[in-house]
């Protein structure tokens, strides 16, 4: 096991003033009694909606890059039994695979795709999940294939930047100097180990810096203070870096990407998924924590409607090589099967939607009742209705390569 | 297996000490997690472990000539939180005949409960020829934990149509969840102190799951039966209902039953036919 975003669905549903009443259990519960005031009445609160500063984000006139993309609704999916065997990846065949979904999802050559979405001036930002390797995590050899795309079309190596929000990961996923030279490898945020001070001299987060103060994902009235499982506020602020209202994105998205690659990983999160929307959705920014009761997965759309996301993300490639169906967002062997796909998108909603029914398919046939409960794609209807994405079954073009 | 020479970490067991099998050594000291810094750790997956009843985790890395092993040991409040946490990750289990603790063993883990542990041993290549020093790992530091109690929790339950391998135990939302959409927040009351059973039937009338939740005492169950059917989620419509009887239809046209009978609540879920409320 190892890091990944909190993701249960039961967290993301419940408001604020659930979360700190189950928090303290029994004490809350007890609490209510003595003061006469039947439970059943306070669970009949309604849950408060929470103001964020999407109507911001929407203002911000569109570019030519902009979600969701040249290809809304359209999802190319590449089968190839060779692409795994034995456990063990073929890099050969991945790069063909790449190659394959890329031509097919742009209608056009290699060369013409990388002109569709990218400058020889580019910084391009390849997004991994570096979680649960080697089973889960994404796999090296798509980002390899990604990078010899565009170094063969004359991007400068020093421009591509693989990353993710920890530090911690990218390491055990393969993702180092090493195997990928020239190539920077980075990471928005650190977490400072156990015994060890995580701030600096002036008193904040070493990794503080990194982020842009001036662009952010605001939740008002959410803050970082006394989330359920962080009864320890400087254990929050550790990992989550700021722990007020605001989710600053951070400067690398900001300041240095100009394009971003979005390379997820295809598994669910309880019974909803963590691929491509929650891979940007829930690392682009901080003070994540906070967030995941009362706004769930409707984060995923929203920081993906933040227009230093929307307007840079131009590719969503989701590593279906290996699939977790039931278990996630941890790795859990039990529940990995090789699924040798790949899956191609500009529009990262119409790609979860597809993987999302895929993913409900595939737990039925292992036997699993699944709770198919609609809050679990609220999101991508969300994000259709904001003009982000093709969600409709009745509208997704699945094309097989 | 005795339990000897070991590695002290963190409140758990002993762990295997350098030297283990001759050639497996510990690489660099054990990460701690305890408490809410299980964040850390799996910060995906934390909140289910903290619903049952967390304490500590402790992470180990070893390293032969033949490859790298990780420990994971999870110290749970009480046994029935190990085997919660157990049901929830095990799916169909794989035995291997070389360890007798419950457990499912693959060629990248092996997890077993007992006692109020839960362990993973981890290898991270998925080496074929490791699957035996898994075992090795996992037997020694079984060795060190008491003996489990029997189980009779799952007693409750029907025995006839029990789908194997579908046994969960649930103490709150998150567990429930998994399994059902029923409300917000605790809906059911269990508090993190009552534990609830569920698993899947099969029978003619097709699949259904039932969950069972015994409470301390019947007033208890009674408030739980009320929040219930007070706090329905808005996608669960009710069909019919009594002091101790509701039926509703859900999300997807199945139906559903929750009855109270002293100190417990039985629900009967995804049921084809509109049951009787009787």
């Amino acid at each position: 096991m190892s890091r990944s975003h909190i993701s249960m669905d039961v967290i993301f549903e419940m408001n604020r003033r659930e979360f700190v009443r189950t928090a303290t259990g029994c004490t809350a519960a007890a609490g209510a009694l003595m003061l006469g005031v039947p439970a059943s009445a306070q669970e009949k609160e309604a849950a408060p909606d929470v103001t964020t500063n999407i109507a911001e984000f929407l203002k911000v006139p569109r570019t030519r890059h902009s979600l969701p993309g040249p290809f809304p609704g359209r999802v190319v999916k590449v089968t190839d039994p060779r692409s795994l065997v034995d456990e063990r990846v073929d890099g050969k065949v991945v790069a063909e695979m790449v190659e394959r979904g890329i031509r097919t999802l742009t209608g056009t050559s290699m060369k013409k795709s990388f002109q569709m979405f990218f400058t020889r001036d580019d910084v391009v930002g390849l997004k991994v999940n570096p979680v649960g390797p080697p089973l889960i995590s994404t796999k090296p050899e798509i980002a390899e294939a990604v990078i010899r795309w565009l170094v063969d079309n004359k991007l400068p190596i020093r421009n591509i930047v693989i990353w993710d929000r920890f530090d911690l990961d990218l390491k055990d996923a393969g993702f180092t100097p090493s195997r990928f030279p020239g190539v920077r490898i980075q990471a928005l945020q650190t977490m400072v180990e156990e015994g060890h001070s995580f701030r600096d001299a002036g008193g904040n987060h070493i990794s503080a810096g990194s982020f842009d103060l001036d662009v952010y994902y605001l939740a008002k009235g959410v803050v970082g203070k006394g989330v359920r499982g962080y009864q320890d506020d400087e254990f929050y602020l550790n990992q989550h870096v700021f722990a007020g209202e605001y989710s600053y994105f951070g400067k690398l998205l900001t300041r240095d990407i100009t394009k971003l690659v979005n390379l997820a990983a295809y598994k669910n999160t309880g019974n909803g998924i963590s691929m491509a929307t929650k891979n940007v959705g829930y690392a682009a920014v901080c003070n994540t924590g906070r967030l995941h009761a009362p706004l769930g997965f409707k984060v995923c759309t929203e920081v993906l409607a933040a227009p230093v996301v929307r307007d840079k993300l131009v590719l969503n490639i989701t590593d279906g090589l290996r699939g977790q169906y039931e278990g996630g967002p941890d790795k859990n062997e039990k529940f990995v099967y090789p699924n040798r796909s790949l899956y191609f998108a500009t529009d990262p909603f119409a790609l979860d939607a597809l993987c999302h029914r895929e993913l409900v398919a595939k737990r039925k046939e292992m036997g699993i009742a699944v709770n198919e409960h609609p809050r679990f794609t609220e999101y991508l209807n969300y994000a259709e209705k904001l003009g982000l994405g093709v969600v409709d079954p009745a509208k997704i073009a699945l094309v097989r390569a | 297996m005795v339990c000897g020479a070991a590695l002290a970490a963190g409140d758990g067991p002993p762990l295997p000490p350098s030297g283990f099998l001759g050639t497996w050594n510990v690489e660099g000291k054990p990460r701690l997690f305890p408490g809410s810094e299980l964040y850390a750790h799996i910060d995906g997956g934390a909140e289910i472990f903290f619903e049952f009843g967390f304490e500590e985790a402790t992470v180990q890395r070893y390293r032969s000539p033949n490859g790298e092993v990780v420990v994971e040991r999870y110290t749970m409040s009480d046994p029935l939180a190990a085997l919660g946490i157990y049901l929830g990750k095990c799916g169909k289990e794989t035995p291997d005949p070389g360890f007798a603790e419950r457990h499912t063993a693959g060629r990248f883990q092996l997890m077993f409960v007992r006692d109020r542990y839960f362990v993973i041993v981890n290898d991270p290549a998925g080496t074929p020829a490791l699957t035996s020093v898994l075992v090795e790992f996992a037997r020694s530091i079984a060795s060190c934990v008491p003996e489990s109690r029997p189980v009779t929790v799952f007693d409750a339950l029907p025995k006839q149509g029990q789908i194997e391998g579908s046994l969960r135990l649930i103490r709150g939302p998150v567990a429930l969840e998994a399994i059902a959409t029923l409300g917000r927040g605790d809906i059911l009351q269990l508090r993190r102190r009552t534990a609830a059973v569920a698993a899947d039937y099969s029978d003619a009338g097709g699949k259904y799951t039932v969950i069972i939740a015994t409470y301390p005492d019947a007033q208890a169950a009674a408030a739980a039966f009320r929040n219930l059917a007070d706090n329905l989620d808005p996608e669960i419509k009710p069909v019919a209902s009594t002091e101790t009887r509701l039926v509703f239809r859900d999300y997807d046209g199945t139906f559903g039953t929750a009855s109270l009978a002293a100190r417990r609540l039985e629900l009967r879920l995804r049921l084809r036919q509109e049951p009787p409320l009787k």
